[in-house]
């Protein structure tokens, strides 16, 4: 029997949803493939053909919505530092991950964290497709080549503020708004202190 | 004060990072838990970065002041009490909201035009109005996280720009659909539970008081006063209280309190009327007659009154930022965070108060006081310094007729008991007296600020008339 790529698309759905209603009520931990097969009333076997991995289920969900933050962005005017910029970055994905924060740590140890040594398939698009803005925003601001050096320390302090974000008890995660604001605020004075960001020596080897 | 500026910050304790060298012995293990302090920590930092230079300048005249309280004590006394006070103020470096705690007092102080000197007066003002800490995207997101939506979809206007700094947080002009034009308080994320935190590190470095008779006392009165703190940030308590207020004043009083809107208001996020008119000291400042100062001062008054005897509750943050004086000559009450209710047992404690305020006899505070201090019989002399003090913060009421608030001497000699309680250390009292010492010296200020000349007597007795209580035997 053919499947149509319509049926196909809405079974992934199914999955999907089933997913995230079996994350919310029992946990991430607590729920299986095949819980999640049985309750989107497909066999095990079949959910495979879809994701590999429940983290895979979470990892697509985060995609899509990190996506459809860089979309609101797009719309967004431009605000008068750096470092508002790139805050309003991360807040505006954070507002689309909302959902998914009690189940985002699977997405963060297999697709963000910088010493996570077996990447999933596309966790380099995700990393770079956020990169690529933040470079956008520097060059708005007038930082013409953000170095590498400075991209890794950019990257593990947002990778930092989202694992905080994950398993922050604070309400409504405003500690989070607090480190996020302070973590921001230590790049671009790095950044833009009047000697400019260190230089780094490079000793050939 | 003929010090200069100069020499007062070069007399200020070296910044330094080795913080553990200013730790009292024996005091590693609290230490080791201040530098595990959770993050997120040091929300204060653009306060710190636009005022780096007038924090400074503020704190070296608090110190230069506090010093001037020991200058009679023996040596040992005097280098100890330095010794605090210097590690004190590294750690109000070092602290979030306590450095805004210090801004406070200091803003107390800049209230005594002629007995604080200008430049720390300026310096404070500039602190209180010109410092907006909250950047537009964060201070969007903390609206988006209360109330669900972006300021620019939830209000018809919103300016981005603040237009005063609250105490815990910062106020912003906006008018909502209705047309109605509001302003906007919204709190630092997680800015009550930094204040906790700030005063449990403030402990650490009290730990030398322990060993003084009265330190559990003391223990208490900052316990009191760090729970109270916190009640301040919660804005629904602010907007319970405001809402009480306002139930309280009628057209006739000259005295309005902002209405809360409760659609746009949460815990973290205060949204009122918009009241326009001149702060006090720009009311001050436009040189008006006696008759307008004196007009100005019963207002407070009546206000100040009203909400202690009718409302039960003690309006304890005097700052002339949190009065407004209308165009039509009524006078608009802002801030109603730092509220103290009288609750069974302290309601209790005013009606005994009322007697010596009512009388003015001698044996009436002492018999009030001696149990409000927990003084012995044998404690002579702080019974004396202690019934000085008293008869200082009550006597322009018992007294009767105008009362002229704007003689220097007699504000000093208010100061300098105070100043006498706090060197011999007769600070046991009960938990809240810190929170009532402030609003006296508070009210008192504003009295001053204004130069007001007015008889307080003939307004409290008509206030005091809603307690309902038997006066008969003294009024």
């Amino acid at each position: 029997m053919r499947i149509t790529l319509e049926e196909k698309t809405a079974t992934r759905r199914r999955i999907v949803a089933a997913a995230v209603d079996l994350f919310r009520s029992q946990g991430f931990d607590a729920t299986t493939t095949r819980d999640i097969a049985h309750s989107a009333k497909i066999a095990t076997g079949t959910l495979f053909n879809y994701f590999d991995t429940k983290e895979a289920i979470v990892a697509e969900l985060a995609d899509e919505a990190l996506a459809k933050a860089r979309g609101a962005l797009a719309q967004a005017t431009s605000q008068s530092t750096f470092e508002e910029d790139l805050f309003t970055l991360v807040a505006t994905e954070l507002r689309q991950l909302r959902p998914l924060r009690k189940f985002i740590a699977p997405f963060l140890e297999t697709t963000l964290s910088p010493i996570v040594s077996m990447r999933r398939a596309g966790a380099d698009d995700t990393r770079i497709a956020h990169l690529e803005l933040v470079a956008e925003i520097a060059r708005r601001h007038g930082v013409a080549d953000l170095s590498p050096v400075a991209l890794q320390m950019y990257w593990a302090l947002y990778t930092g503020v989202l694992a905080y974000w994950a398993a922050d008890r604070s309400p409504k995660q405003e500690d989070t708004l607090a480190l996020l604001d302070e973590s921001l605020h230590m790049f671009a004075a790095w950044q833009f202190s009047p000697a400019g960001p260190p230089q780094i020596e490079r000793h050939a080897s | 004060m003929t010090t200069r500026i100069s020499e007062l910050i070069a007399d200020l304790p070296v910044e330094s990072d080795d913080l553990a060298s200013s730790v009292p012995e024996g005091a590693p293990e609290q230490l080791a838990r201040l530098s595990l302090q959770p993050v997120p920590i040091g929300r204060f930092r653009r306060l710190s970065a636009l005022g780096t230079l007038q924090a400074k300048i503020a704190a070296a005249y608090l110190f230069h002041w506090l010093r001037g309280w020991f200058k009679n004590a023996d040596e040992n006394k005097r280098l100890l009490a330095e010794a605090h006070w210097r590690n004190a103020i590294r750690m109000l470096d070092a602290m979030g909201y306590l450095r805004g705690a210090a801004m406070k007092i200091g803003q107390t102080l800049a209230n005594f035009p002629d007995i604080a000197p200008r430049e720390f007066v300026e310096t404070l003002e500039q602190l209180h109005f010109d410092a907006p800490p909250m950047h537009w995207s964060l201070l969007r997101e903390m609206v988006f996280n209360e109330l669900g939506d972006d300021p620019e979809n939830l209000f018809a206007k919103f300016d981005k720009t603040a237009f005063a700094a609250a105490s815990l947080g910062q106020v912003h002009r906006a008018q909502l659909k209705t047309g109605e034009e509001v302003a906007v308080k919204i709190q630092y994320p997680g800015i009550g539970r930094a204040i906790e935190a700030d005063f449990r590190n403030l402990f650490l470095f009290l730990l030398p008081s322990r060993l003084t008779r009265d330190w559990e006392s003391t223990r208490d009165q900052m316990e009191d006063l760090s729970r109270r703190l916190a009640l301040e940030a919660d804005y629904e308590l602010e907007a319970a209280n405001l809402t009480k207020a306002r139930t309280l004043f009628h057209d006739g009083d000259g005295v309005v309190i902002p209405r809360v809107i409760s659609q746009f208001s949460t815990s973290r996020v205060l949204t009122m009327e918009r009241l326009e008119g001149l702060h006090l000291r720009e009311f001050v400042a436009g040189n008006p007659s006696q008759a307008e100062r004196n007009d100005v001062a019963i207002k407070l008054l009546r206000a100040w009154y009203r909400l202690m005897y009718t409302g039960r509750m003690l309006y304890v943050d005097f700052h002339p930022g949190n009065f407004l004086v209308l165009k039509d000559g009524r006078v608009g009450v802002l801030d109603f965070g730092f509220m103290m209710p009288f609750d069974g047992d302290e309601w209790e404690r005013m009606r005994k108060i009322d007697r010596p305020l009512t009388t003015g006899l001698q044996s009436d505070r002492i018999a009030v006081l001696k149990e409000w201090n927990e003084i012995r019989d044998d404690e002579t002399d702080r019974l004396r310094v202690t019934d000085e003090f008293g008869e200082w913060c009550w006597m322009s009421r018992y007294r009767g007729g105008n009362y002229d608030f704007s003689d220097e001497a007699e504000f000093r000699r208010g100061i300098d008991l105070f100043a006498e309680m706090v060197r011999k250390r007769y600070n046991r009292a009960r938990p809240n007296t810190p929170a009532i010492a402030r609003s006296q010296f508070g009210w008192r200020s504003i009295m001053y600020l204004l130069k007001a000349n007015v008889d307080i007597r003939s307004l409290a007795e008509i206030e005091v008339k809603a307690t309902g209580w038997d006066r008969s035997a003294y009024a």
